[in-house]
């Protein structure tokens, strides 16, 4: 690993008036690993442990989870798990014990593709190394995106939190060296790759996240997320489903899917809220948003298995979702 | 004399003296072959010319410190410590094997041959694994001070610490310049002075931040207990308790966690009672190998505070984050289902 200044910050202001050149560090989940890998190599550390941004607050309004909160706090707060209980299993579905305990809610939302010719730094990669190719795309490609993908990066966005969370139009925080706050749709904060994958979400050098907002909503409390992976706990997702409806009078009102594991960001899948809403719940009409959100789907020889795989997940979550309500 | 204190001096030590003259370029090209054999050798190797001082580890940058000192002096003083006659002359280059332990060994000597320095450094790389391999006929110990004592004299020093930061010299080729805005207290590339709360005793000691809990632990306050597995977060062998709570320590920087009570393996047990998830572990035949073993039992404890894990499944389940290789997974469960009671 590379030689590095540390600088462990007393507050926000501290941190943000010490971020020029730096990378600020979390739970170190992600940034260590691909420290020592040499993907990633900060010439300057900003601790914000000791910031006190952990706590995890409910009211009528909704919840605002504190960006150090770790990922096992906020999948056990028993708000979140009776209000939201698709971010709670999302969480409980993802990594390890271990690691749920030392991850923190704004490293999460800043996590890096798991894609294994950006984590070596001898492949060629768009994302680590901007014009030197993609490895990827004809290469070994099985784990890899068929939604948002271009012609330089098809790697997946690897966060199940993050999918739970666009399904529940969370909004993100931050503030600005400047001092400037800022709130950010969750659909609106991570990038498809386009012609720039090593851009990856719009946060402006030095913005530090400082919490997540969940609003409350009328599909909130009744979501699910499903997660299907190579073995049965402690993989990444091969596809995974996250699922909020509002149903009134045997009527989908409102719905919100969000999908993992088949595309380059957090995917909010529209063509499936709009087959889905103003239908009475049916395999059917599930199958119809399923065959919708994966119309535009791209793949790989590898990955193609994930289009049908991906229909499946959606459809089996929406029936588990209705039927367990 | 301003000194240079080179880098990482816990592992083996290479030191190369270059023939007078020769003209030192180490090609991009040339690196990688050097870089594989060092990584292979877990070494570092410095190369000390009469003006220069370049330093060479598996997974840096080449540091370079520009320095005049007296390079022939030292290779005599190695040579000697080698117990092996003269011989030595302006003309030709050596390398010498320097053991974590102090063990000095004379790995190459040759003339200005024929290829180009690089590739003679490359040969004197695997005579130096070969050296490792082989019993050595006439080991010689010297001491890391007494190594530092005269490395100091002939203008530079091999930091007597373990892990030691690359402090560069002014006009050093690399980030020499200022630090730009992190400059405030506690900040620096160097190393830092932290204490850790381990098992209930305050310990304190001297790291560069890169340096992970794991590492601090096992190389520096030698509590070899936690396992190094992966070493990249995917197989629980380095779990260790912070504040209670399991995590694994080597995706945790040591400097991070200063402010924190950290429990290790090595914590559990009073005296020569083991302690109830240990004996359990002994009883039940929790493992085979059992290098996996103090991460799974530290990750039990863990898994008995969090209270969420009750089932067969769910220990499974809430240990999914702890590979044993061996597949002693049944014995595994039953061990923390009975070891779960008896806490």
């Amino acid at each position: 690993m590379e030689p590095f200044r540390y600088l462990r910050a007393e507050d926000e202001r501290h941190a943000l008036a010490a971020s020029k050149g730096a990378t600020y560090i979390a739970g170190g989940t992600t940034l260590v690993d691909l420290m020592r890998l040499g993907v990633m190599r900060p010439r300057a550390l900003v601790d914000i442990s000791g910031l006190g941004l952990a706590a995890i607050d409910a009211d009528d309004g909704g919840v605002r989870i504190g960006a150090m909160a770790r990922n096992t706090d906020v999948a056990v707060h028993p708000v979140i798990a009776a209000s939201y209980p698709v971010l709670s299993e999302a969480l409980l579905s993802g990594a390890s014990p271990q690691l749920r305990n030392m991850a923190t809610t704004g490293g999460n939302v800043l996590q890096r593709t798991r894609c294994a010719y950006f984590r070596d730094p001898a492949a060629r990669c768009n994302k680590r190394d901007p014009g030197a190719g993609c490895g990827a795309i004809g290469g070994h490609a099985r784990m890899h995106a068929v939604l948002g993908v271009s012609d330089r990066c098809i790697a997946t966005h690897p966060s199940d939190m993050c999918v739970a969370l666009v399904a529940l139009d969370a909004v993100v925080r931050t503030r600005a060296p400047s001092g400037a706050e800022r709130a950010i749709a969750f659909a609106d904060f991570h990038l498809e790759p386009g012609a720039h994958p090593e851009v990856e979400n719009v946060l402006a050098p030095g913005e530090l996240i400082t919490h997540v907002e969940l609003p409350k909503t009328a599909f909130s409390a009744r979501s699910h997320y499903l997660k299907v992976r190579d073995r049965a706990s402690y993989a990444f997702a091969l596809v995974s489903a996250a699922v909020a409806l509002h149903v009134d009078g045997g009527v989908i009102r409102e719905c919100r899917v969000g999908l993992g594991g088949v595309a380059t960001k957090p995917w909010r899948s529209a063509p499936a809220e709009a087959g889905l809403v103003g239908k009475s719940p049916s395999v059917a009409v599930f199958r119809a948003a399923a065959e919708a959100a994966m119309k535009d789907a791209t793949a790989q020889p590898d990955n193609a298995f994930k289009i049908e795989l991906a229909k499946r997940t959606l459809v089996r979550a929406l029936v588990e979702l209705t039927e367990r309500a | 004399m301003e000194k240079v204190a080179l880098g990482r001096c816990d592992g083996l030590l290479l030191l190369a003296f270059p023939s007078e003259g020769s003209d030192f370029v180490v090609r991009e090209a040339d690196l990688a072959p050097i870089r594989a054999e060092l990584r292979g050798l877990g070494a570092t190797l410095v190369v000390v010319s009469a003006t220069s001082v370049w330093q060479f580890r598996p997974d840096d940058d080449v540091e370079h410190f520009e320095r005049r000192l007296d390079a022939a002096a030292e290779v005599e003083r190695l040579t000697a410590l080698c117990g092996i006659d003269g011989a030595s002359g302006p003309t030709s280059e050596s390398v010498f094997l320097i053991e974590p332990r102090g063990e000095v060994r004379l790995v190459s000597r040759t003339g200005p041959g024929a290829g180009s320095l690089a590739e003679r450094l490359l040969a004197a790389l695997s005579s130096a694994g070969r050296a490792v391999v082989a019993e050595s006929r006439r080991p010689v110990r010297i001491s890391r001070r007494e190594c530092v004592t005269s490395a100091l004299l002939a203008g530079f020093a091999l930091a007597s610490g373990n892990a030691c930061a690359p402090v560069r010299a002014p006009g050093a080729s690399r980030d020499g310049g200022a630090s730009g805005p992190v400059s405030a207290a506690g900040a620096g590339p160097g190393e830092l002075d932290v204490v850790l709360t381990v098992n209930g005793e305050r310990r304190p000691l001297r790291i560069e931040p890169r340096v992970s809990l794991l590492d601090a632990l096992r190389e520096r306050l030698d509590l070899p207990g936690s396992k190094k597995g992966c070493d990249h977060g995917q197989c629980g062998a380095c779990t260790v308790l912070v504040d209670g709570r399991r995590v694994y320590a080597c995706l945790t920087l040591a400097v991070m966690v200063q402010n924190a009570k950290i429990t290790t393996i090595e914590g559990l047990a009073r005296g020569d009672a083991l302690h109830p998830m240990q004996a359990a572990f002994v009883a039940e035949d929790g493992l085979q190998c059992g290098y996996c073993t103090p991460g799974q039992i530290m990750s039990a404890m863990g898994l008995v505070t969090e209270g969420r894990a009750h089932t067969d499944d769910e220990v499974r389940e809430h240990m999914s984050g702890n590979l044993c290789r061996c597949g002693a997974y049944p014995n595994i469960v039953r061990a923390i289902q009975i070891g779960r009671k008896a806490i």
